[in-house]
């Protein structure tokens, strides 16, 4: 999975929001296949990056490619699961998983073609356990069902880029362990690359290949004055194998060490100090701001 | 000691099942005898009083207007008067849902749209159709066409601002997600979009209809020649009591009965438009 | 809005069942606007009905209601002790529910200020087929009936579109092919619009359509006595008294119009300045032979209500004794007694 193909690169991407800069600075490029979990403090941009990620924004300075193109507006290239909102109230758990299938088919689709499509979607449901829920409305669904149903509505549709806010924010532990468990096995059987937003550590620690931290608790050499907006602080690479076990002493250094970076407002890092190991990281950064 | 809820006081009253029969009836059998007692007494001091007919004149009004060829036009003058009435209200407030579902659909999803017509449609909103009533004259005559234009307006702005309002609330997630399942701006709008807002619609029309009653009834009054409405100002020139009593009874029941299908249609074909 | 109207009037109704006990030395009076009855307008401001009132020692209060109907509804719920109508409609609304009313003062009658106006056609008998608008029911209905008798068709030949009387004017101008029977002075603004012909109007029935002071048959004396000599009070001043020019400019004002402009008006009113005019009218055969077409006219549009089968079931009594229809129940009774008493100079 390194290839270190620059699959997707963003370059001096802000975004402000009238005068309050959210992004500040943003230098990233992801491999084709990476697991990539972001994390940070509440309020720090991390569902910002990722709705300009989903073209639902468009940054207010800087570029965003994708497979050497520039991105634009949200496509099927990209798949989306939210915390909520993700399932249509006025479909069916099927009539949501086919949607996609049914929209790219178009109206003159054959009736085989039809068929498939429904076999392909029961299928899904199967595996995610929702089979027998086939024809209820989401409204009927405990939370886990719904994003059950949510994960399988975006990847039918074999996006290349699969963009998760939160997703498991809202479900209890048991159920949300197994969700983890199950992202995992569909990212290995899909390959597709994954941008994975949450507030919980261990998840992200448990989850990625990567692991992004983005945070505005750092210091420059622009002075007091300025309003600064977030930047990726830390960009680690995890060793799968490594991390698939909570209970270890590793473990629980390496989200000390990840808190401290990210979440702590006292310890404040210089750019220069970024904890940038990951392989594909890079980092642009003035003069001026390099300044002590 | 069990707790239990009180029958009738407070919050945590559970009223029985006659109960709640009794006390739905109470208030429409206060007026009934109220009606009643004060008819009485008018028609001791005036056996020909017109004002607050008797059950048994109103009754021989029903029969006669209901029952009874017209002896003039050979038709039933109830029926007539009941079917032109509705069929300009459903037309008239149709065309109002359709137009309104349309254009509060484009306003609530493309800015384009609401920048061009939002400001628009609630100034005209806000004039009172009656009071310019001489210019709709001019531009749409006095017949059949006028009347149901005059509900149209009537009902059209509430119906578009209501349908704009709510397409503005959907969460915007949606149409994102629309978007990376391979929809374009059409499929978003009239398939993802406009079943979402349907049963909004018809709950728009359900609050839409007390006005279109009202549009109709002043539409009937200013140049017709049949209508529940036209009945009730013609009867009214004579104070023929009984036959205008018992035409409002039959608005208020056709209302009350529109008002209820559309609302057991919603409970029904939009399971999960209620279950939310 | 005339929804509110509509629930006024039910209120006004319950209201005054409870009310009407009270004990009253202040009796309300109702008019509405028309050219015959802009005078009591000017009796009130004058101070005339005062003067009458305080000489038979009661107050009378003078109401202008806006809707011509519902002043008549509200004098036959009982609200107002007299109200200025038609010879029609005091039978049709009152007498015929019940209220049994006197014809105090006959005003005027209708001498051209009721008429058919048209855009195309120059006839009567060019209606045929056409759709006609007009407050139905209406002295202009009647007004209609009489000019397609006289030209040897019914109603069954044209299309009656019932259109109230405050926007048949806007209506009738703005339709092309417009065709309209209305009053005045409504009738004399639409008339003076270009292209619109006056094919037929009341000096063609003169006589028919009256304009008097109705009361309740049971009022007081007093009252009525008091009425009667404001009326021809005000009758004499307008008539070439000293103050002919105040009382008519004062009238003007109130209909709305200039003093020419009601001067028009007047020409096609013929106004019964003197009582004894009035007093003769009313003994005058023909008014039988009036009211005559009255009823039937009314009783064939079904204005008698559902139950009543003949047009005998009311009864209208005339000074002379005779009556019209049922003798055992008289509601509208034409009375020249009071008129004549304010030509003897009695009052
Ligand atoms: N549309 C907007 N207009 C103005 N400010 C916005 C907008 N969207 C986000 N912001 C601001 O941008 C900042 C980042 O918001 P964002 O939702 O990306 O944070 P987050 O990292 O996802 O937070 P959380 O962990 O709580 O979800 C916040 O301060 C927020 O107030
Ligand atoms: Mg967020």
């Amino acid at each position: 999975m390194s290839h270190h193909d620059r699959f997707l690169a963003l370059e001096n991407v802000y975004k402000a929001y009238d005068a309050k800069v959210v992004l500040d600075d943003i230098d990233l490029a992801v491999s084709r296949g990476e697991f990539c979990t972001l994390v940070g403090p509440s309020g720090c941009g991390k569902s910002t990056l990722l709705r300009l990620l989903l073209g639902q924004e468009a940054p207010t300075a800087g570029a965003i490619m994708l497979d050497g193109a520039p991105l634009g507006y949200a496509d099927t290239r990209r798949g989306v699961v939210y915390q909520k909102y993700s399932l249509f109230p006025h479909l069916t758990v099927l009539d949501n998983v086919l949607l996609g299938k049914r929209i790219t088919a178009g109206a003159l689709a054959s009736r085989a073609v039809r068929s498939a499509m429904r076999d392909e979607a029961v299928e899904y449901l199967r595996r995610m356990g929702m089979a027998d829920h086939a024809g209820k409305y989401p409204h009927e669904l405990s939370g886990g069902m719904q994003q059950r149903v949510a994960i399988a509505q975006a990847l039918i549709m074999k996006p290349q880029v699969l963009l998760m806010d939160e997703p498991f924010g809202a479900l209890d532990p048991g159920t949300r362990e197994n969700m983890q468990v199950f992202i995992l096995e569909l990212w290995e059987e899909a390959g597709m690359t994954v941008f994975f937003v949450t507030h919980d550590l261990e998840e992200a620690v448990f989850l990625g290949t990567r692991l992004l931290v983005l945070s505005q608790y750092y210091t420059d050499g622009r002075g007091d004055g300025v309003q600064r907006g977030a930047r990726i602080v830390a960009d680690y690479q995890i060793k799968v194998a490594s991390t698939r076990s909570k209970e270890t002493a590793d473990f629980g250094a390496f989200i000390a060490q990840i808190r401290r970076e990210g979440f702590d407002p006292e310890c404040r890092r210089h750019v220069a100090d970024f904890n940038l190991r990951h392989p594909d990281s890079f980092h642009t950064v003035s003069a001026a701001e390099l300044q002590r | 000691m069990t707790w239990r809820n009180p029958h009738f006081l407070g919050f945590a009253a559970r009223p029985s099942k006659p109960l709640r029969v009794a006390l739905g009836s109470a208030l429409f059998v206060l007026c009934l005898a109220l009606y009643l007692t004060a008819s009485h007494l008018r028609h001791r001091d005036n056996p020909q009083d017109k004002i607050l007919p008797s059950f048994g004149q109103m009754a021989t009004a029903v029969y006669q207007m209901g029952f009874q060829r017209d002896t003039r036009t050979g038709e039933y003058l109830m029926l007539v008067d009941t079917a032109s009435s509705l069929r300009r209200l459903f037309i008239g407030v149709l065309l109002a849902a359709a137009l309104g579902l349309v254009l509060g659909l484009n306003m609530g999803l493309f800015p384009g749209v609401e920048a061009l017509t939002a400001v628009f449609v609630t100034v005209v909103s806000i004039i009172p159709p009656l009071a310019v009533l001489p210019i709709l004259f001019i531009a749409f005559g006095v017949d059949e066409f006028a009347k149901i234009m005059l509900i149209l307006i009537g009902t059209f702005p509430l119906i578009c601002r209501d349908i704009y309002l709510y397409t503005k609330k959907l969460p915007y997630e949606q149409v994102i997600k629309s978007l990376t399942l391979g929809a374009g701006a059409f499929t978003t709008a009239y398939r993802i979009v406009l079943p979402q807002v349907m049963p909004r619609l018809l709950e728009a029309m359900r609050l839409s209809f007390g006005a279109a009653w009202l549009f109709l009834i002043a539409a009937e009054a200013i140049a017709s020649t049949d209508g529940l409405g036209y009945r009730i100002f013609l009867m009214r020139r004579y104070l023929a009591m009984d036959v205008i009593i018992p035409y409002v009874f039959l608005i208020t029941a056709l209302g009350f009965a529109m008002d209820v299908s559309l609302k057991r249609f919603v409970l029904w074909r939009f399971r999960w438009y209620s279950g939310r | 809005m005339k929804k509110a109207l509509c629930t006024l009037v039910t209120l006004a109704c319950l209201v005054s069942l409870f009310g009407g006990c009270a004990a009253q030395k202040e009796y309300p009076i109702a008019w509405s606007h028309y050219t015959g009855w802009e005078p009591w307008d000017y009796a009130d401001a004058a101070g005339i009905l005062k003067k009458w009132g305080d000489k038979y020692k009661i107050k009378i209060k003078l109401v202008r209601v806006n809707d011509y109907v519902e002043s008549i509804n509200l004098f036959t719920a009982k609200k107002y002790y007299g109200c200025a109508m038609t010879n029609m409609d005091a039978l049709t609304i009152p007498a015929l529910g019940g209220v049994d009313s006197t014809a105090l003062i006959i005003g005027d009658f209708s001498n051209g200020n009721d008429g058919i106006v048209t855009k195309n056609e120059t006839m009567v008998m060019g209606l045929k087929g056409k759709k006609v608008k007009l407050v139905q029911l209406s002295v202009s209905h009647y007004l209609l009936s009489r000019a397609l008798s006289m030209n040897g068709m019914t109603e069954k030949d044209l299309t009656l579109v019932n259109t109230s009387d405050a926007d048949i004017g806007s209506v009738f101008l703005s339709d092309p092919a417009g065709i309209a029977v209305t009053w005045n002075p409504i009738l004399m603004n639409v008339a003076q619009s270009k292209g619109v012909n006056l094919i037929f109007d009341s000096s063609k029935i003169p006589g028919e359509i009256i304009d008097l002071m109705v009361v309740h048959s049971d009022a007081p004396d007093e009252l009525k006595k008091a009425l009667v000599g404001a009326w021809y009070e005000t009758m004499a001043v307008m008539n070439g008294g000293a103050k002919a020019g105040e009382a008519l400019a004062h009238m003007a004002k109130s209909a709305g119009t200039t003093v020419d402009g009601f001067k028009a008006q007047l020409a096609t009113t013929a106004m019964f300045y003197k009582p004894g005019e009035a007093a003769k009218f009313a003994r005058n055969k023909k008014l039988a032979t009036t009211m005559e077409y009255v009823r039937t006219f009314s009783f064939e549009k079904g204005l008698y209500g559902q139950g009543n089968k003949t047009k005998d079931f009311v009864g209208i009594s005339f000074p002379d004794g005779s009556v019209l229809g049922d003798r055992n129940n008289v509601k509208l009774r034409f009375d020249d007694r009071y008129m004549q008493m304010a030509a003897d100079g009695k009052l």
